[in-house]
């Protein structure tokens, strides 16, 4: 399974990705939503993005959307990275097409279970 | 620890440092343009990516902190609140605060025990919007309810209250303004000095403008200044008595710098009411989705400044309104969606000064009080006999609401409609001197609005006397004063079965006798006349209480009764008065109560005797203009339908075919001769006797109406009995004893263009 972490801060991409490295998957990083897209355009795949909401040049709704529009990306999940003070920003996020969320701070587990949630069994992937 | 957590420890700390250096830049950038969404995003994001990591790496009083200045910088960049020099000065701090806690993870690996709780406050309490908050965002209210905004969630119930110290044990208070600052002024410095003495002194200048002082000790000076000020009083009062002038300008000096103490202790007791509004927006999201509505609060004259047991004395009452507008008032979302309303329903909270007292106002636009329903409800609980409620205005069914145990809710849910509502609110509200109305539109809202005085030490009163004993009034409840017995007295004292009433411009009134309620002499020992009445209105009863004597209005320091005697009912508290003696404090509602008044007020209501005092007070008196017509006949005309009173001489009448013109202000005036209308037989008229002629502003231009004679102008309510003649005569009315007919001239007029009168007319 490959994963793609999007978010500004090094430290929160840094605690993802472990994570994810931990369950099994490839991880690649993007500071921000339109370095991501730029990565999709020159036609690389993931499985599942980890987005987060708060993010500088794009933000994580403006991410889920760009995503959600284009036929050939359309099949990658995606997980909103959120805080508990963005609870209303989910909902948006899930009208524009994002798959799941998970609420910081979370555990291993945690993540584990949302990916099995989507269908994504990282430790076969 | 292990070393891939360790790695992202160091990138933590270098990525945080980093995002500490920036927010400076953006808060320096911030300083030019306040309202730089760029920046305060950025700044936002800082503190935002700060707290999510934190909560990975278990520090939990940096994320508590970074929190705090992300709500902040949420509200601000989300335009609800503006940054000034307060919030700056706080955002920096909480930076210089992080730097110095991320070095002491960079040496022990935790964020260590530091106190950091002056700092949430601090951040807490400069979330409460402040007037200019409120000036420079009308547009965007405080969400709450769905789209409510992050900043409420803080953790914290005690809020900026507590902080300011409404509640907590030794909570100090802000020094007032100094007097004479603008409210807005008074509004923006209050975070400041809220804040300042926290801080370590980076702004000295604020600290020197404020202190905190000990709320016991405001009590406790403000006892002792209304003991200065009886004193006071017992010296005016003995140097009444001495002609030496010096001594007088002494006292009188002595007698100013006790009211400005007094003044100046006061003012130091006020409180902003922002305090009892901080915790609304997050109380209102509470409800809103304890009710699946949506709302959103508006609040203005949160600067507005009460005295602190004041404002502890309607938090309830008011907690309760607000409540009541979003359970009962509020319309849920798809209904008023239905009805053409916007989904998210409007709560607008006011307050203002008004002569002495503080107006709060709660307003909502939901559905508005079905006065229909209020009164099938009360008849169905028996509040109100059904025969009465036809003869209710709107106004007082609507008042209806404020009774014991009433509720029109079909079901009860925790928060309301168990109808322990608002006769709580309006008595609490009435315990303070202030009073509680309502005004309601169906459909359209409704709107509570609050009257308080500023303070509860210090009111004003009316001293009475009776039987030797003087007793003070609280102004508030004294509606009017009537002398009873006299000639002239619009009052009148009647007895119905046990109970003695007056009546007063057709009301009955209950009346009871101060001496008989206190059992100052044997009852029904005085005569009735020669007594004094004081009209006194508690809730929604008013009163005639009898006394002897009526001394002078005077603002009394109320003293609260010993708890021993606190509750014989009808005394409210005592005054000492300016000779030394002690006087008694009316309670008016305990006063009622005592004596059974509210039963004697429903056997008036049910006994019919009573005429509607407000369909009484609305017809007012008519003035008619009495004239002869023909020979012998009386016409009344009501004096509005009459411009002019004229004499015309008889040569200046013209003939225009059949009809008489006169030339009248420079142009021609129709003259018709009003025997002939009204079918009358005219009299002889004196040859060139001039015309005695009444002049009617029509539509059509002036009209003379030419009539014998006019006898007299007369004013008095009247019942019109209705006689349709068809050609003007509007009914009879008995006016000073007699029968007079009434003529509408625009009817007349109508009367004589059907009958071919205008024929030929223009």
């Amino acid at each position: 399974m490959r994963a793609l972490v999007v978010d500004d801060s090094r430290s929160m991409r840094a605690i993802v990705s472990r994570i994810l490295r931990q369950l099994g998957a490839e991880v690649v990083e993007a500071s921000d939503g339109r370095v991501a897209l730029d990565w999709l355009e020159a036609g690389n795949r993931a499985d599942i993005a980890l987005v987060d909401w708060h993010m500088p040049v794009m933000d994580g709704l403006q991410f889920v959307s760009a995503v959600k529009s284009h036929p050939e990306w359309r099949s990658m999940a995606i997980m909103m990275v959120t805080t508990e003070s963005d609870h209303e920003h989910i909902v948006r996020a899930l009208i524009a097409g994002a798959n799941e969320y998970i609420m910081k701070p979370f555990t291993a587990d945690a993540v584990s279970q949302k990916l099995e949630l989507l269908g994504l069994f990282p430790r076969t992937g | 620890m292990d070393d891939s957590m360790d790695e992202v420890v160091q990138e933590f700390l270098a990525e945080s440092t980093e995002g500490l250096d920036q927010f400076d830049r953006d808060i320096v950038a911030l300083e030019s343009d306040p309202a730089s969404a760029e920046h305060l995003s950025s700044a936002f994001r800082i503190f935002h990516t700060i707290k999510g990591t934190c909560g990975f790496l278990g520090f939990d009083v940096l994320e508590e902190l970074c929190h705090g200045a992300e709500s902040l910088l949420a509200r601000l960049r989300d335009g609800e609140l503006t940054l000034t020099s307060a919030r700056t000065t706080v955002l920096l701090d909480v930076g210089d605060t992080i730097r110095s806690m991320l070095s002491v993870i960079e040496q022990t690996g935790h964020d260590g025990a530091r106190d950091i709780s002056h700092l949430v406050e601090r951040l807490e309490a400069l979330q409460v919007p402040t007037a200019t908050d409120l000036r420079e965002s009308k547009p965007a209210l405080a969400p709450v309810g769905a789209a409510a905004g992050t900043a409420m969630a803080g953790e914290s119930p005690g809020g900026a209250g507590g902080s300011i110290g409404l509640d907590s044990p030794p909570p100090p208070a802000p020094a007032a303004p100094p007097k004479g600052d603008a409210p807005g002024a008074a509004a923006a410095t209050t975070p400041e000095e809220d804040a300042a003495p926290d801080l370590a002194d980076p702004t000295p200048h604020l600290t020197e403008r404020s202190v905190r002082v000990d709320v016991d000790l405001l009590d406790s000076l403000m006892r002792q200044v209304g003991e200065l000020v009886l004193a006071r009083n017992e010296v005016v009062s003995f140097t009444e008595a001495i002609t030496d002038s010096a001594m007088h300008q002494t006292v009188q000096r002595l007698s100013l710098i006790v009211s400005e103490l007094q003044e100046g202790v006061m003012k130091t007791r006020m409180q902003p009411l922002t305090h009892l509004w901080s915790k609304l927006p997050r109380m209102v999201r509470d409800l809103c989705s304890q009710f699946s509505k949506e709302v959103i609060i508006d609040m203005e004259g949160g600067d507005t400044e009460l005295d602190r047991s004041v404002l502890e004395a309607v938090r309830d009452p008011f907690t309760h309104l607000i409540r009541n507008a979003i359970d009962h008032g509020v319309e849920s979302p798809t209904d008023r969606v239905a009805m053409g309303k916007p989904r998210a329903g409007t709560l607008s909270v006011r307050a203002y000064h008004e002569g002495g007292h503080v107006l709060m106002e709660v307003s909502d636009d939901g559905k508005g009080i079905d006065t229909a329903r209020v009164g099938a409800k009360a008849v169905e609980t028996g509040l109100v006999p059904a025969e009465r409620i036809a003869s209710m205005s709107t106004r007082e069914i609507t008042d209806l609401i404020f009774s014991p145990g009433f509720s029109t809710a079909d079901k009860i849910t925790n928060v309301s409609g168990r109808g322990v509502g608002m006769d709580v609110v309006r008595s609490n509200i009435e315990s303070i001197g202030g009073s509680v109305d309502v005004i309601s539109r169906l459909g359209e809202g409704t709107t509570f609005r609050i009257k308080i005085p500023l303070t509860l030490a210090i009111v004003p009163a009316l001293l009475i006397g009776c039987q030797g004993q003087r007793f003070a009034v609280p102004q508030p409840n004294l509606v009017e004063m009537l002398h009873i017995g006299t000639q002239a007295s619009p009052a009148a004292v009647e007895r119905i079965d046990q109970a003695t009433v007056i009546r007063l411009r057709g009301k009955l009134l209950p009346l009871i006798r101060l001496e008989e309620v206190f059992g100052l002499a044997p009852a029904g020992s005085s005569g009735d006349d020669r007594a004094v009445v004081a009209v006194l209105q508690s809730d929604d009863l008013k009163f005639g209480l009898a006394f002897d004597e009526v001394y002078e209005t005077q603002e009394i320091v109320v003293k609260p009764l010993d708890a021993l005697v606190k509750q014989v009912e009808p005394f409210a508290g005592a005054t000492i008065l300016g000779d030394g003696t002690v006087a008694l404090i009316i309670d008016v509602v305990g006063l009622a109560s005592t004596a059974g008044l509210r039963e004697t007020s429903e056997r008036l209501a049910a006994s019919g005797l009573e005429g509607s005092e407000s369909e009484e007070e609305e017809r007012e008196k008519t003035a008619f203009v009495i004239l002869k017509v023909g020979e012998n006949r009386t016409v009344a005309i009501p004096v509005d339908q009459v411009a002019r009173l004229e004499s015309i001489p008889t040569a200046t009448v013209e003939k225009s075919g059949e009809i008489d013109v006169v030339q009248y202000r420079g142009a021609l005036m129709r003259l018709v001769r009003l025997h002939e209308v009204l079918g009358i037989l005219g009299h002889q008229t004196v040859p060139d006797a001039p015309l005695k002629v009444i002049v009617h502003e029509s539509d059509h231009g002036p009209i003379g109406f030419v009539v014998a004679d006019l006898t007299d102008v007369l004013e008095d309510v009247v019942d019109l009995t209705d006689v349709d003649s068809g050609y003007g005569l509007a009914g009879a009315v008995v006016l000073h004893g007699r029968v007079t007919d009434v003529l509408d001239l625009e009817t007349a007029i109508l009367w004589m263009q059907r009958e071919g009168f205008f024929a030929d007319a223009r």
